[in-house]
């Protein structure tokens, strides 16, 4: 008896010390909390806008970057307020999730990573090339392919890994996106989409996931959203645009890229990979992104409050991770999506 | 079996002999080393990080190219709120499993519960996760509710079995006794079977906790969306757990992640070692008292 | 006295009379229900799984099961290379880790100074408690790269000729990385089975051998190995069991991949891990009803590698208690 004595003394040791950590933390009330799951492509513009949005509009906005896959199958189920994904909707979807609107709300790029211990430099990439890397055609870094691209750059002969991402991702279809438009033969045998049929190559979850994977493994090749590139100090390609130019994923190369899509189609969607020639300064793996919100929810004041601000004064905290804010024409469509949302 | 016994293959035969001992004591060098080894590792990535602010602050919300995670309270504090409610449930159902089982079911009943038992203890953790999703989470929010359940239904076989052990030792002249005294059935069981067992109950139920304290499975779809960074006792919507913030931060690249999940690892494993050696402290003692041997 | 240790006898018959006091029949009637809800959880959970795979099942009937391909494009799914990765992992992992064991449950029953006997079993058992996610970390950052870097070439060098060790990985993640990690999960597990069964085995059997003659080695393989076989066969087998039903510290280490192909050291993916990959990304019905039915058929695999056990166990007549009471001990689940 006495041993249960002091294990029920343990177990309600243990709960005051829960209820004091609980106290000493500062637990809130969830009434004006919104959260949204979804694609790690734009988490590291919402996650800074945790802060900024708690102070300026007094809500508690909570985001889960699971990826664009599982932004949708989130929000489709309805178990979180928004979702958040790279990839728009196709028609099934969109009649799965029954009332959904699609908003763009953030404008950045892909950017193509690597990690060769030995180089040094910058180098250049082109999307052909890029498509029989991922394709599992061209095995070691210094293919003649990628040794013509860089001249003057001594390439070993280490194997190439190519990382993608194992969960349903956005930015597995900006990527897949790109490189079906600049190889017929990926589009065919692979296509577009958040998760397509890799032939070779480790998988990594999330956008973190893949630089993790890339930063330990010597000779990796992987796609993330270029912030991550700079948080984790990796190196990216500069990719070959359809003028024949190099460019790299900055705010440059993607305000060039927006502009060869400034029309949202009738469900919002734009598409910007590999503009046309006359965009000389594009960067080829642009892409805006997207949430998704019930048209009728029962927290419509909050979400258009939060969604308000996003396209207007949350735009202005993308620059520093190289988020374009977005730009004029997409940003009045975006409004007038919002203005839709009802209780 | 000539060469078995022949006095004039002696020689070989020890050799032989000595050569499978020297390889047993190596297979059991080797385990040892590598369960050595891996303590260490936990021990030491983990100790250098542990600090008051692992088990006060919650991760940080700052900008992201800046800041990095600081501490870990939330999953603490959530673990013991999804595992407490656990055990809340699989401990009595448990309980009263191995009490049917003992003392009532006749034994073809008892045969075939005992087969459900062990098929419950058969199915992997992830399918039970699969399985509490659809049939909780889908259509409604993730919630600490479902994610205890998904738990609970894996302690459940482990607590009703080693119950059902301690049950059995209790003698059968007990039982006769108080029956003989004229005590009913259900009396004798609950005040005088029972509480012998209480020892034995408790060394099951810490197992089962040490057991399912690590599991991430069944939290990977029930209970990771998290609706706030802050601690919270709520098990209506989904709490951070110690599990699954290892499991997200070994993919991290950010090697400051790393020392949290190394730290976060070795407070759950300084919990699960205790509470192992301490059940089986205890059911050693438990089992002499019972049995007088 | 005889009547301590006999088994208790349960019956329905209440001990004052012939009449059942309510309160009797509340207990009894409340613990059974107990009993009913696992059986009905245990109905639920297959049922669920079917019906949500239904989609899958419909459309591609058992040949999911061969199919190669996982497609979320084309929209095309198939088990084939997840059931070999499944199958490859465990099978390697229980190849290393049974040897081992026995090795380990010999040394601790026959072998070690009696003093040491009791902290090794310990050890020995601790690790089984140890998380797998735990190891998972450990794999990822201090066991893969140390393959990596160095196992896999020197056996890449060694051994290249075969197509097992084909090109090595050149990070942490890899099959031969998931297969080591399993190999250390099971390990205890059929260790301490075995460990139970050679200690069960009688000492006059033995002591008989050894007074013959026999060496301690001789006398294990023709006394202690035959006794225990049926045990020994289950330990196995529960460990293969607990190796294809592990999902994270797998899917934190095994790469993921879809091809089959002989190289263990590059990607790939099995049932348990590909389920905690995708599962929460699946955006199309169709990709979802067949990750579920992934699960349903590991689910499958699970409870037959599980019944197996325990029919062996019963055709070689001893050692049932051995067994159950050391997998209880060691959880021999994922």
């Amino acid at each position: 008896m006495k041993k249960s004595l002091s294990f029920a003394a343990v177990l309600a040791l243990v709960a005051a010390v829960a209820a004091g950590m609980s106290a000493a933390a500062g637990a809130r009330s969830s009434d004006t909390t919104i959260t949204g799951a979804g694609s790690t492509f734009v988490s590291p513009l919402v996650q800074t806008w945790q802060q900024p949005v708690g102070g300026a509009l007094g809500v508690t906005l909570n985001y889960n970057p699971i990826g664009s896959g599982g932004g949708i199958a989130a929000i489709t189920n309805r178990t979180v307020d928004f979702g958040a994904s790279d990839a728009p909707l196709s028609p099934d979807q969109f009649s799965a999730c029954k009332g959904c609107l699609q908003i763009p709300w953030a404008l950045a790029a892909t950017a193509v990573l690597y990690n060769v211990s030995s180089v040094k430099n910058l180098l250049h990439m082109d999307g052909p090339t890029l498509a029989k890397i991922f394709s599992g055609e061209i095995t070691k870094w210094n293919d003649p392919a990628i040794v013509k691209l860089n001249k003057g750059v001594s390439l070993p002969d280490t194997t190439m890994t190519t990382v993608h991402r194992s969960d349903g991702s956005g930015t597995t279809w900006n990527f897949t996106d790109y490189l079906s438009s600049v190889s017929p033969a990926w589009k065919s045998k692979y296509g577009v989409g958040t998760s397509v049929n890799w032939p070779a190559g480790t998988g990594g979850r999330g956008s973190a996931g893949v630089s993790a994977v890339v930063s330990q493994t010597n000779g990796s090749i992987g796609y993330a959203d270029v912030a991550f590139a700079l948080k984790n100090h990796l190196k990216y390609f500069a990719m070959k645009n359809s003028s024949g130019k190099f460019t790299t994923p900055g705010l440059r190369g993607i305000l060039a890229a927006a502009s060869s899509d400034q029309k949202p189609d009738a469900n919002n969607a734009l598409s910007i990979v590999n503009p046309p020639k006359k965009f000389a300064n594009a960067y080829p793996i642009s892409t805006f992104t997207y949430v998704i919100v019930p048209e009728t929810s029962a927290k419509a004041p909050e979400l258009k409050k939060f969604l308000f601000w996003a396209v207007t004064k949350g735009q202005t905290f993308g620059p520093k991770l190289l988020f374009q804010p977005i730009p004029k024409p997409v940003l009045v469509v975006a409004e007038k999506t919002i203005k839709k949302i009802h209780t | 079996m000539d060469t078995l016994l022949s006095v004039a293959g002696l020689s070989r035969r020890r050799l032989v002999n000595r050569l499978m001992e020297g390889l047993a004591t190596l297979a059991a060098a080797a385990a040892v080393a590598l369960l050595a080894f891996l303590v260490y590792s936990v021990a030491k990535r983990g100790g250098g990080s542990l600090s008051w602010d692992l088990l006060t602050k919650t991760p940080s919300t700052g900008g992201f190219l800046t800041s990095s995670n600081t501490g870990l309270a939330n999953a603490i504090v959530g673990s013991l709120v999804l595992v407490g409610l656990a055990t809340a449930m699989a401990l009595p159902t448990g309980i009263l499993i191995a009490i049917y089982l003992t003392e009532y079911a006749r034994p073809r009943v008892r045969a075939f519960f005992s087969l459900v038992l062990d098929v419950l203890a058969g199915i992997p953790a992830i399918v039970i996760g699969v399985f509490v999703f659809g049939l909780l989470v889908v259509g409604h929010a993730q919630s600490g509710w479902a994610a205890s359940f998904a738990l609970a239904c894996l302690m459940l076989p482990f607590v009703a079995r080693s119950v059902q052990e301690v049950l059995l030792l209790v003698p059968n002249s007990t039982r006769e006794a108080s029956h003989a005294l004229g005590v009913p059935k259900w009396r004798t069981t609950l005040s005088v079977v029972l509480p012998q067992t209480v020892g034995g109950i408790i060394t099951g139920a810490t197992l089962a906790v040490a057991r399912v304290a690590g599991e991430t499975a069944p939290l990977l779809f029930t209970s990771s969306l998290l609706t706030s960074n802050d601690v919270s006792t709520n098990p209506s919507h989904a709490l951070f757990s110690i599990p699954l913030a290892i499991f997200e931060y070994s993919e991290s690249p950010d090697p400051h992640d790393h020392e949290l999940a190394w730290a976060i690892a070795l407070v759950l494993m300084i919990f699960i070692l205790v509470a192992n050696l301490g059940a089986r402290a205890l059911a050693g003692r438990n089992r002499r008292s019972l049995t007088g041997r | 006295m005889a009547s301590i240790d006999t088994p208790v006898r349960p019956g329905r018959r209440s001990f004052t009379g012939r009449r059942l006091r309510p309160a009797d029949a509340l207990l009894q009637g409340v613990a059974a229900i107990a009993a009913t809800s696992a059986a009905v959880l245990v109905g639920l959970i297959a049922y669920k799984l079917v019906r949500d795979a239904w989609p899958a099942i419909s459309r591609y009937g058992i040949a999911f099961v061969a199919h190669d391909i996982w497609d979320p494009v084309a929209n095309h799914y198939g088990a084939a290379s997840f059931l070999f990765g499944t199958v490859l992992t465990s099978v390697f992992a229980l190849a290393i880790a049974g040897p081992l064991a026995i090795a380990i449950a010999l040394y601790l029953t026959e072998l070690a100074p009696r003093a040491l006997r009791g902290p090794v079993t310990a050890l020995v058992e601790t690790l089984a408690a140890i998380p797998s996610v735990v190891i998972g970390l450990w794999g990822i950052l201090v066991l893969g790269p140390f393959l990596a870097h160095h196992v896999e070439p020197w056996l890449h060098s060694a051994l290249g000729f075969i197509p097992l060790f084909g090109s090595p990985s050149t990070g942490p993640q890899s099959i031969f990385t998931a297969i080591v990690v399993l190999t250390i999960m099971i390990l205890p597990i059929v260790a301490s089975i075995c460990r139970e069964l050679f200690l069960s085995v009688p000492r006059e059997l033995k002591e008989g051998a050894l007074a013959l003659g026999t060496t301690r080695w001789e006398m294990i393989r023709a006394v202690v190995f035959p006794y225990a076989r049926g045990g020994i066969a289950a330990a196995l087998i529960l460990g293969f069991g607990r190796a294809i039903g592990e999902a994270i510290a797998v899917t934190q280490v095994v790469g993921g991949g879809t091809i089959i192909q002989a190289n263990l050291f590059s990607g790939g993916d099995t049932l348990a891990s590909k389920i905690a990959a995708s599962y929460q990304g699946a955006d199309s019905n169709i990709q979802v009803a067949a990750l579920i039915y992934l699960g349903l058929i590991l689910l499958v695999f699970s409870l037959v590698v599980n019944l197996l056990a325990q029919w062996v166990v019963r055709q070689f007549g001893r050692g049932q208690g051995a067994v159950s009471r050391a997998s209880a001990r060691v959880g021999a689940t994922a």
